[in-house]
């Protein structure tokens, strides 16, 4: 699919016919680029067995086992939970589960979405420092991930992680602290430039009363400021929750998200018009419902057009789960973190308030050299993954032995045929067959290797 | 040439054919076959490393006996893997060996190991094993069954014979995958990993390869110094071996660790300097003792890096505290004012880390000079220990339990130093309480008690808030106490341990202990009790493992069971280090439980 060679485009500025639900047609087939496409971003990848399930469904079915599958989540998510708890009380270990539950989850789209809320309402673990917090901190995003995002703010203005992380955690009516609403008009809701510093100090006072004491929440009434506030236009005796509701009643609240959701699911290498998210900007205003207006984005014609397709660049996350994914197999997560952040990409821990700024920003001479190095290190079959992904045991289990046939299938497996010409000539099935040095399961990984390292690979 | 056309024979005959050809050939051989010398006049003067195990029979009753075999069988770990299909593939072809053999698995192994085992390590990976058997028939037929399977499985699988055998002017050389080679010469079978190895053994049989690891000055020098009784004697070549960066880059560790060059003082010093280490391995009843000596210049007790060696004859570290619910015990004979007065010599590139140190310690002691004011105060005796904890349910149980530890040293003048250590000691707990009090907190509770006539102080984080106390966090682990019986000072990690410590070091001072002279460091570890903590946090291992190694639930249950058993099978280990006369020695004993 290239973002030349379609008239769809234009149609794409459409937001009539960009939000309305995609259907297959002759020129818009329903294949495996698109199945693939819908995995890599409402999942980390796809093997081998859903990409041909997710062909058989159809693009709306294979959009509904995403959103809400038939699997039991709720007791996945427990015994994950009780593992995670049982490794003990490091943050390493809450980087290692994470992966592992991103990687074995019956729900992709929901560990998917924490992710993107904990990009969005980013909190430095090294700064709070209590594991326990932290944990507590992610399993609220996981709670209200694809729920309302007025209870998930809600909860993530009364969060200890948050509080101490923006040094939030005491709240004097002598001295109102602006650290936690200056993010939440800034990052978290309006944005910049739709907010005055007056709203910043009148919003701190509707805050007072709230302190992190001994890992807890406290409200302490002598406290809090009861005098009147004027805030975003508003006049009254308000409290925190009233600060909540008020940005929640600004348009650009509603704006300010489904911007992102849109960078997040559709694009990110082009700001949307306006006109363009009007509708969905107007439908979240109304309820906030995360998961109906990840559902329509999903859905639509503009997620399955060019003007989607490959236009993120792959976190490092994405990046390595899109490879352990696809081959169905399962890696050392604790050194999987380790490795990630040498990407750049360090869980539990966003470098800012804004969270990863992603995009391009994920990719350099240095970061390009490490996502290589691990992409081989992955596919070696020793060193620190040990033999824990196999692409010719991935290719044999589909019932393909041959060396061209293989060739066929990891290409088809991770790229889904997106190859440009040039490369296809270096990558042609045959490499395979003529590299015989070291035997066929070397010469697989070094072949598998090589297509995750192509540029489209990086790309989502 | 003979051998060579018995084997063209073999390899291309049906098996029943092969071995009656074999026994027609065999017997008149055996016959007349002369007694070889010793392997190591048949192997190359320049080994790394050499294992001789010249009386395997003590050590194959140990690990293949009854009694092993009780322990081994009855493990629920071995009950499961039991009707694991490749287990019984394993057991299968065990049947089918002994059936072949004529023998039973004990007898065979017995027979095809008790003239000797002889392994050696040369440069570039090169190794060379050589076994004297007792039963040269067993062994060709052994051999020749070997090569049967090897070919049959091939042919199986649908590829060529990798079977090869190549004729050598007087014996033949076999191959199974074209790298390793081997061959067989009358009650002696070589098998080297690369063919140039099993060829420089033949070349020194001949007597044309040069000098020989038997002719050796260095060899027979370290064969000298290991033990008369000894069962297996283990070799190194040191000299050629300090070159590799990485086994340098550990030893120098100690130049700028502080705390590793205090803790392993002498040895890295010894192996530095020495041209070989020498060990020698016994075995009695259940216990395996090895004793290990090198051959560096000895450490003079004055010197930089003298500070663990005894001043005085008979001087040296004390025997280990038995507490009870004893995991671990170390102790040293270690002169912390030497170690410290010679820091500057010792780690030069450290200074501003030291001083950092210094200052953090001017804190504590009011201002008094650490080399002199400080360390000078304590005996050259350090003692620690490790011990189970007992948690009582109403004060609360963490999820993941620690052991207790304890420190235990002794004053030079305690009843004018002890006040000074306690006021160090309650500075480091308000330390503690002010941090966490500034991340608003929770701190510790500064309590005293009496154990005894010793009162002493604890610190401790209240559960009396925490409703549900059944799985508290890690920190609830510990309740510091500091006490300070007689000329001693206990710091320990929980107030039981110190209550223990007060009453063990009570009876000490009852029946003085002496020091075990020539030892600077001891360390005891009891298997059970290791067993008992891990299995209290297996769930925690399991949990560690599966996220470590990428495993299932499944493949983590069976590592850490497997860990667990092993565990349980050791019932007691002991390692001492110190010196004789020149030679630096070091003793590990390893005493198994069997029923």
């Amino acid at each position: 699919m290239r973002q030349s060679d379609s008239p769809v485009v234009e149609k794409a500025l459409d937001p009539q016919w960009a939000w309305a639900a995609y259907d297959p047609d002759e020129q818009r087939p329903w294949n495996l680029a698109r199945a693939g496409h819908l995995y890599r971003r409402a999942a980390f990848g796809a093997i081998w067995r859903q990409l041909q399930q997710a062909l058989d469904d159809g693009p709306q079915r294979t959009v509904d086992k995403l959103l809400r599958p038939q699997a039991d989540v709720g007791a996945f998510n427990e015994l994950h939970d009780e593992q995670e708890t049982a490794s003990g009380g490091s943050i390493d270990g809450l980087r290692a589960w994470w992966l592992r539950r991103m990687i074995q989850t019956p729900h992709p789209l929901l560990e998917k979405m924490t992710l993107f809320w904990h990009s969005h309402f980013a909190v430095n673990g090294a700064e709070v420092k209590e594991t326990r917090l932290m944990r507590t901190h992610v399993q609220l995003l996981r709670a209200h991930a694809l729920e309302s995002f007025r209870t998930l703010l809600d909860g993530v203005s009364r969060d200890p992680a948050m509080l101490i992380w923006l040094g939030g955690d005491a709240n004097r009516k002598a001295r109102p602290n602006d650290c936690l609403v200056r993010p939440l008009m800034d990052a978290f809701t309006v944005g910049p430039d739709r907010y005055t510093q007056e709203d910043v100090r009148e919003a701190a006072r509707a805050f007072t009363g709230w302190f992190v004491l001994r890992g807890g929440l406290r409200y302490i009434p002598r406290e809090h400021d009861a005098g009147v506030k004027c805030i975003l236009g508003q006049r009254g005796n308000f409290a925190s929750q009233d600060v909540i509701r008020i940005l929640l009643e600004q348009r650009a609240t509603a704006e300010t998200v489904v911007r992102k959701l849109y960078r997040g699911l559709i694009s990110e290498s082009q700001e949307p018009a306006g006109e363009l998210i009007a509708p969905l900007v107007e439908s979240f205003a109304k309820n906030y419902d995360i998961s109906s207006v990840v559902e329509t984005m999903l859905r639509s014609n503009l997620f399955f057009s060019p003007i989607a397709y490959r236009q993120r660049v792959k976190s490092p996350v994405e990046y390595a789960l899109g490879i352990v994914r696809a081959l169905g197999g399962m890696v050392s997560t604790t050194q999987l973190a380790q490795d990630l952040a040498q990407l750049g990409q360090i869980l539990y821990a966003p470098p800012t308030v804004k969270g990863w700024s992603g995009g391009r920003h994920w990719i350099n001479s240095v970061t390009l050299i490490r996502r290589h190095n691990l992409a081989f290190d992955l596919l070696r079959g020793d060193g620190p993954y040990a033999d824990k992904l196999n692409p010719l045991r991935a290719a044999a289990d589909h019932g393909h032995s041959e060396p061209a046939s293989v060739a066929q299938f990891v290409l088809e497996l991770f790229l889904q045929g997106d190859l440009e010409s040039e490369e296809s000539d270096t990558l042609r099935p045959t490499t395979l067959a003529a590299d015989s040095s070291g035997g066929l399961d070397v010469a697989v990984r070094r072949f598998a290797h090589a297509v995750i390292t192509l540029p489209e690979f990086h790309l989502a | 040439m003979y051998r060579t056309n018995v084997s063209r024979v073999c390899v291309c005959s049906k098996p029943l054919v092969r071995l009656l050809f074999l026994y027609a050939v065999v017997a008149p051989i055996s016959a007349g076959a002369q007694a070889l010398p010793p392997a190591t006049q048949w192997l190359p003067a320049d080994a790394l490393i050499t294992l001789e195990l010249s009386s395997p029979a003590p050590l194959l009753e140990l690990l293949t006996g009854q009694p092993m075999t009780d322990a081994v069988t009855a493990l629920p770990l071995y009950k499961e893997q039991a009707s694991n299909p490749e287990f019984v593939e394993f057991v299968n072809i065990v049947k089918y060996l002994e059936m072949t053999l004529d023998t039973d698995w004990r007898t065979g192994l017995r027979k095809l190991t008790g003239g000797g085992i002889t392994l050696a390590i040369y440069p570039e990976d090169t190794v060379v094993l050589i076994v004297d058997v007792e039963d040269e028939l067993m062994l060709l037929r052994l051999h020749e069954t070997l090569l049967m399977f090897a070919s049959s499985e091939a042919k199986k699988d649908g590829r060529s014979d990798p079977v090869v055998a190549r004729p050598h002017p007087d014996v033949t050389v076999w191959t199974f995958d074209g790298q390793e080679a081997h061959t067989i010469i009358g009650k002696r079978f070589i098998l080297s990993n690369r063919l140039e190895g099993l060829n420089a053994v033949l070349e020194h049989r001949a007597a044309n390869g040069g000098a020989t690891l038997a002719s050796n000055a260095r060899f027979q020098a370290a064969r000298r110094a290991a033990p008369k009784d000894a069962i297996a004697t283990f070799l190194v070549n040191l000299k050629p071996l300090m070159k590799l960066p990485d086994l340098a880059q550990v030893l120098d560790g100690s130049r700028e660790n502080p705390l590793a060059a205090l803790a392993f003082s002498g040895l890295f010093e010894a192996v530095r300097d020495a041209d070989w280490l020498s060990a020698g391995l016994s075995v009695e009843q259940n216990t395996l003792t090895l004793r290990a000596s090198v051959d560096g210049v000895a450490v003079d007790p004055a010197s930089s890096v003298g500070f663990s060696r005894p001043k005085a004859a008979g001087g040296g570290a004390f025997p280990n505290l038995p507490v009870p619910r004893r995991i671990a015990a170390l102790s040293f004979y270690r002169d912390l004012h030497q170690f410290y007065a010679a820091k500057d010599e010792l780690f030069p590139e450290r200074t501003s880390g030291l001083i950092f140190f210094e200052n953090m310690m001017g804190i504590f002691f009011s201002g008094r000079d650490l080399t002199n004011e400080v360390l000078a105060e304590a005996q050259p005796e350090i003692r620690f220990v490790a011990a189970a904890q007992k948690f009582d349910p109403d004060k609360g149980t963490p999820r993941v339990k620690l052991p207790a530890f304890a420190m235990v040293l002794r004053l030079r003048e305690a009843e004018r130093f002890r006040e000074v250590v306690e006021e160090a000691w309650q500075k480091l707990v308000g330390l503690v309480n002010f941090t966490r009090g500034q991340q608003a907190l929770q701190g510790l509770t500064i309590d005293r008690f009496f154990q005894g006539q010793t009162k002493f102080t604890m610190a401790y984080f209240s559960t009396s808030e925490i409703e549900d106390k059944t799985a508290l966090e890690m920190r609830f682990n510990l309740r510091p106490a500091l006490a300070m019986p007689g000329e001693y000072v206990i710091i320990s990690s929980t107030d039981d341990l110190a209550r223990d410590l007060i009453d063990v070091l009570d009876r000490e001072g009852q029946r003085p202990v002496k020091p075990l002279a020539k030892t600077d460091s001891l360390v005891e570890i009891e298997g059970r009790q290791l067993a008992t903590i891990l299995q209290a946090n297996r769930e925690t291992l399991i949990a560690g493992d599966m996220v470590e190694k990428g495993n299932t639930r499944e493949q983590s249950e069976a590592e850490i069971g497997m860990l667990l058993t092993l565990v349980e099978f050791v019932d007691n280990v002991k390692l001492s280090l110190g010196s004789r006369g020149s030679l630096s020695q070091a003793l590990l004993s390893l005493k198994l439980r069997l029923p």
